[in-house]
Parts: C-alpha cells; structure tokens; sequence
C-alpha cells in the first residue's frame, strides 16, 4: 500500500510500533473527530473510542465525520463507522458511555499505550488525568477554546498532571448588579437567565447558581426590595395564559421596577439612570417588525423586535408548560438550555429590552447563545491543528521520549502560531499526582475496615497511630473515628474500583498513598481478606508545604498566569490565552521549536521539531 | 477540611463550643460539612444560648473561603435572611487568607453576636431594631437565647 510505504519512509522503524500500539481516545467531539482520523491515518493499529454524546445538528460544521443523517446517533458509534474506511484493517473498539463508569477502571486503562483525552469539561479530564496516573498511563491532553489550542503530555512521576495547577472556577455575579446595576450586556443575560425566566418558569430566585448573595452586604434594603419584586412577579404567573400575560409582565419588569431603581437616587451618581420602556408605545411599532425575526440569530434585533420576540416567546413558552404540567403533577418547571430555542428566545429579547433600559448594549441571539450557555465557539480548524499536534506529541511519547515532549500553544494573537515549552517536573505538592500508588485485593464479602487499618496499613505498611483513610463520599477512618472499624468495607460505600486515600498524620509524615480497590485474583484465602499486591514505596513528604493554588515561579515562566483551563469561558470577553511568544525568547534560551506561519513563504508551513 | 485540622480542633478547642464534620448514614464523614455549635459569650445578652452553624467547605478551599450559615437563621444585623453569616474573614474579597482555621472562625463569629458591624447590614429586621431601638432590640436577643439554650 503506496500510504504505508510514505509512512515508512517519514517515521522509519517507528511505523512498526505505531501499527503495534493500542491507544484510547476520549471524546469523539471536535478534536475527537480529528484526532480519530489522524491516528489512523498515521497507522495507529488499535484505537478505542468513548464518547456518551449523541450527534447535534450543531456539531456538522466542525465535527466532520458526521452528517445531517446521523443526527441523534452516538458519536463514538459513528465516528468508528465513518473513520473506519479511512484505514479498513485497523481495529476500533466504540463505546457509547461514561468514561467515568465503573468497568473503565485502572486495569482497563493500564491495556493502552497512549490516552488522549479530546474532552470539553473539567470534571471528565480531572478523572481521566487521575486514572492514567494510577494505571501509569501517558496522557496527551488537550483542549481549544476559539482559535486557541493547548496540548500537554502527562506522565507520571516525569512530567506535571493535569491538577499539578489550580484551575480557574466560573465566574458569579454579585445579585445587586445582576438585578438593579448592569453595566455590561452579560449582567442582562444573567438576568434574563438566572432571574426573569426561572421566575416565570421554573423554581424561585434562591436557586439560581450563578448570583452570588454572599456580596452586596451594605445593601441590605435593596436586597429586601428585591425579593419584594421576585415575589409580585411570581403573582404574575398565575395570569400566564391570558390575553394580558405578555404585558403584565413586561409592565412588571421593563417599567415599574425600573420606576423604582430611578427612584434610589445615590446609584445613578456615577452611572446613567435607567429609562423605563411603555409597552403601549412600543406595540403600535409592532407593524414593521418582520414575521420570522426569532429566525435573524445574527442580525441585533431593535426593541420593536425584541418585543415581538418577547411575546412570541412567552406565548410559546406558557402553552408549553400548561401541557408539561398537565401531563405531569403540576410541579413541571422549564429550565434554561441554550438548545432549547423558546427559552433562548425569551433570553435573549429580555436581555435586550433591559439592555435598551440601561443603555447598554445589545447582542444578537447567537452572541446570546454564547454567553448564556458559557461556550466559546469551536473553531474547525483550531481542532484540527491540536488534533495534529497532539499526535506528533504522541510519537514522542511512543518512544518513551518525554525530554522532548512539549507543552504546545496555539494561538491567533502572538507573533507566532505556535509557541511550546518544555515540560514541567511534578509539583511535589499536588494532591492528585504525588502520591505513591497499590492496589489491594479486596473480598467484599467479608474484608472489614479493621482488616485494612490493622493488618495492610499498620502490620504490613508500618503505618503509626496517626493516620486518616478516606474515599470520594468522604473520611471513614481516623483515630477520633473508631466505630467504623467493625463495618465492612461495602457497607462504608467501597466496591471495585474505589479509590482509598490513606494520608499519614505521624510526626514525619510520608506521602499521601492512594488504594485501589481490585477483585481478587485468587480464591479468598482463610486468613486475610485484603492482600496488597505489592509493598509500594511511600517516601516522606516533602519539607513546608507551600500553599498549593500559588503559581510557581521559577525563572522560565509563569505558569498560573499561562496555563488557563481552556473549557473555563471568561466571561467578560477577553481572551483567555494572552500569552505572547516573546516570553520564551526574553528568557534567554528560546528551547521552543515553533511553526511558522509566515505569509512571505506563500503560506508554507516550516516544521521546526525533533 | 483536613484530618489535621480536626485533630488541631481536637486538641484545643474553645470551651462550650463544637465543631464536627457531617456524619451520612453509612457513618462517612462528609469533610466538606461541618456541624458547629457557637456559644453566646459570658457577660453579653447573647450569654446562654448556643447557636448551630453549618459550615460548608467549597471545592476550592482554602483559596475559598468556607461558608457560614446558621441553622436556623439567626436574628442579627450580619445575618442575611438564609442564615449566611457576613464577616470579613469569611469573604473572598476582604479579610479571608487560606491559613484561617476554624477555631478562628468561629471566635470570630462569636464576638460578632455582641459586637454588630452596623457597617455591613445583613437583614433589615435586626438591624433597625440595633440602629432605632436598643431596648426591643436586645429583647429580642434574649428570646433568641430562650429558644436556642445551651444544654
């Protein structure tokens, strides 16, 4: 075959344990995508797909390997169909699940050579990062959030996890500004999202995550006066269906309110007071709005526009919800979804009525879109690249050749494309990755946290008094927590697969070490009821603890400022990657190996890698 | 919250006052939630009572600070309605640093029952009785105590 013979010429012997390799992809999504066919198409002999997604419709423009009629169908499933004809004699195994489900467990992971993660939240990386360390697995993790892109390899005891830096958590509003001072277009989407539609439709104000009511202390009064407003607003719902329903609530939200915001006079000092809108004016310029205008999802509707959305949508919305809760018990509610178009239609022409009101800007429903549902757009070709780097990462990584295996940016901004740096060692003090690491033998029946306390931790692993055991739904063992011992493990919540944290309290204590629970290999013996598969080496900790969401600083970069989690949207529209490629060179030795997208070389791209 | 600081607690703690981590049903400890008990100070109207907390531990603790929320809510001027307490060390912006324990928390809370912060009002109802009438104000205080004595 003419394509096995350039990869043999390109990759030399190389190409023999590529085809020999067995890899794991996670996430079947826009990098996934990429990624599966670039693995492939690089003569990867094994791979394994998981994704629990379905196929959206708005997953065609970047997400290539699917079409219209695949729609609904599950990624991984798909994505193995479409890419298998790319290269009909490698073996792809699909699954359609959750890589976070119990039969993934450490043993499974510990069959790949290589696990890529091409994931989008944080949760799902987190575990992924955990479980290859325990399996002692490389990782090649990336992510894009527009036209930026970031690959990282993983490896244990070589290189930095993926939780060896705190990571950045969403953004809250203070209610205050949410509710009486926007000043910016997100604080008319919070609000249209967060207050106004849960209001009308869904459960009361207390439960929207994104206000923050812990600020806002010296405005004790406003806040009273809002919850005042929430409560007659809810009076409001009880007219949902009739002809008024729209107005009510328009005069409600749009002008009395506003009326009383005018009215606290010290606010609008420094900024422009609100002007509160007549729903009777603005319905007589309803004539010109244009049938279809909820369809426009780029154009920036006007207020008469707003407005015939807004009525629209509210229409729309109550008949839904009289329809739930006649089928359901009446407790039926309609949450935001940034997929669900009456919702986001109502979103969207609230936030641009109260933008109207405050002078502030308004956005279109797919700017909308974005900001509620806190995505940044996914950018085809971004994935594309850091689908591509991440394999060339990956080849590295095959040849056990983490010197040279890199922490790739990518980026539209900088004076290059693409900027990467060496990889980190560990940080000593990461919770998830410096630790030692067993397995244990459990019999579920019978094993009791005795057992483990007494005969693996203290007898066979010398562990002191001092010393706590806990699993994900928290601490079961530690010296003031002695009636747990009799219980069986099973009956504290332990069963395969379960990770156990044994952190050492004693004078000098010695490094977390972290248990896995595995079925047993042999039939369970008489005397013991856990048996550790091999005595792992704990060494100490290491001295002063420094407090760990500190970035560190050491002399080639800053770390906490450069490494931004890509899935985590910022809010106020800034780019989340402002890094420039001149650190690497004003640090004195330029060890970055960049691509460069020169436009004098006719668009040619000069790989600069080894 | 870690072992350590609930050895710290076990160790020395302030008299009359408790602090422990939620227990589930299976006998897990939950050490993201804490179940607390703040005595009124000896001397003050709030002598007597014994007020309970939750304090709940966020994912990013400490570079978060806990949360603080009394159960029931609590009449006081830097109570807001839900119960949440509004202290400095307990914000974000303000005064909290990861070193903070709950030892230290929870005196600060207790010298805030008698010491109100009229700066950062929390809910209306105690604190214009604090600004406009002392006498009811510290009335009502009492009868707070009645209903959450100390045993």
């Amino acid at each position: 075959m003419t394509r096995d013979t350039y990869l043999k010429r390109s990759l030399g012997t190389q190409a023999n344990r590529i085809r020999e390799s067995r890899v794991l992809l996670v996430g079947a999504g826009g990098i996934g995508c990429e990624l599966l066919k670039n693995l492939l198409l690089t003569g990867f002999g094994e791979i394994h797909v998981i994704d629990l997604d379905t196929i959206d419709l708005s997953n065609l423009n970047r997400q290539f390997l699917f079409r219209p009629e695949h729609i609904k169908k599950p990624k991984a499933l798909v994505a193995k169909d479409v890419a298998q004809k790319f290269r009909p004699s490698a073996k792809i195994e699909a699954y359609h699940a959750n890589i976070k489900d119990s039969n993934f467990d450490v043993d499974w992971f510990a069959t790949f050579n290589v696990v890529f993660n091409a994931l989008d939240n944080l949760d799902a990386r987190r575990h992924v990062n955990k479980m290859c360390l325990a399996a002692d697995v490389p990782l090649v993790e990336s992510g894009t959030t527009g036209f930026n892109g970031q690959v990282q390899v993983i490896k244990r005891n070589v290189t930095e996890c993926y939780d060896c830096n705190s990571k950045e958590v969403p953004k809250t509003f203070p209610v205050c500004t949410i509710r009486s001072t926007p000043s910016q277009p997100i604080h008319c989407i919070v609000w249209a999202k967060s207050y106004l539609l849960p209001e009308l439709f869904g459960t009361s104000e207390a439960d929207a995550e994104n206000l923050d009511y812990s600020e806002d202390a010296d405005n004790v009064q406003e806040l009273e006066n809002l919850q005042r407003e929430a409560r007659a607003l809810r009076e409001i719902r009880q007219s949902m269906g009739s002809a008024e329903f729209a107005q009510k609530v328009f005069d409600k939200v749009f002008k009395e309110d506003i009326d009383r915001l005018r009215r606290m006079e010290d606010a609008w000092k420094t900024r422009k007071a609100p002007e509160p809108l007549d729903f009777r004016e603005l319905e007589e310029t309803l004539s010109s709005v244009e049938p279809g205008i909820s369809l426009k999802d780029q154009k920036v509707w006007t207020i008469s526009e707003s407005l015939a959305v807004f009525k629209d949508s509210l229409d729309r919305l109550s008949n839904r919800l009289k329809t739930l809760q006649a089928s359901k018990d009446g407790s039926a509610v309609i949450e935001f979804d940034k997929d669900d178009v009456d919702t986001l239609d109502l979103v969207t022409a609230s936030a641009n009525l109260r933008a109207a009101i405050f002078g502030i800007e308004r956005k279109s429903k797919f700017d909308t879109k974005q900001m509620a549902g806190n995505i940044i757009p996914a950018i085809a070709t971004t994935n594309a690249m850091t689908a591509g780097l991440c394999v060339l990462q990956a080849l590295k990584v095959l040849k056990g050749d983490y010197d040279h295996a890199k922490m790739v940016f990518l980026e539209r901004s900088g004076a290059r494309a693409l900027n990467s740096e060496k990889l980190n060692p560990p940080n000593p003090h990461c919770p998830v990755c410096s630790v030692a690491h067993a397995k244990i033998e459990v019999d579920l029946s019978r094993a009791t946290l005795n057992d483990l306390v007494e005969d693996v931790l203290r007898t066979q692993l010398k562990y002191g008094e001092e010393f706590s055991i806990s699993t994900e739904l928290g601490l079961i063992y530690d010296p003031d927590l002695e009636d747990n011992l009799p219980k069986k493990l099973v009956d504290l919540g332990i069963k395969t697969s379960t990770f156990l944290t044994v952190i050492d309290e004693d004078e000098q204590p010695r490094v977390n070490l972290q248990l896995i629970v595995v079925v047993p290999s042999a039939p369970p013996s008489d005397e013991s009821t856990i048996v550790l598969n091999r005595i792992p080496e704990i060494p100490r900790k290491p001295q002063a603890p420094t407090p760990p969401p500190e970035p560190e600083t050491n002399g080639i970069s800053n770390l906490g400022k450069r490494k931004r989690d890509v899935d985590e949207s910022e809010l106020n529209g800034d780019p989340p990657t402002k890094r420039v490629a001149s650190v690497s060179i004003s640090d004195g030795v330029d060890k970055a190996h960049p691509i460069d997208l020169s436009e004098a070389e006719g668009g040619a791209i000069l790989i600069d890698d080894d | 919250m870690t072992f350590a600081q609930r050895k710290q607690w076990r160790k020395d703690h302030p008299f009359a006052f408790y602090a422990k981590p939620h227990r589930t049903a299976q006998g897990v400890l939950d050490m993201k939630r804490w179940e607390c008990g703040i005595p009124g100070k000896k001397g003050t109207i709030w002598e007597g009572g014994l007020f309970k907390l939750d304090v709940h531990f966020p994912d990013e603790y400490p570079t978060k600070p806990p949360k603080c929320k009394f159960v029931p809510a609590l009449f006081h001027p830097n109570v807001y309605p839900s119960g949440t307490v509004c202290l400095s060390i307990l914000n974000e912006d303000e005064a909290w640093k990861p070193a903070i324990t709950i030892k230290q928390i929870l005196l600060g809370i207790q010298d805030l029952l008698d010491d109100p912060n009229p700066e950062s009002p929390a809910q209306a109802e105690a604190y214009n009785m604090f600004k406009k009438d002392r006498v009811a104000y510290e009335k009502r205080v009492k009868q707070v105590v009645k209903e959450n004595p100390a045993i």
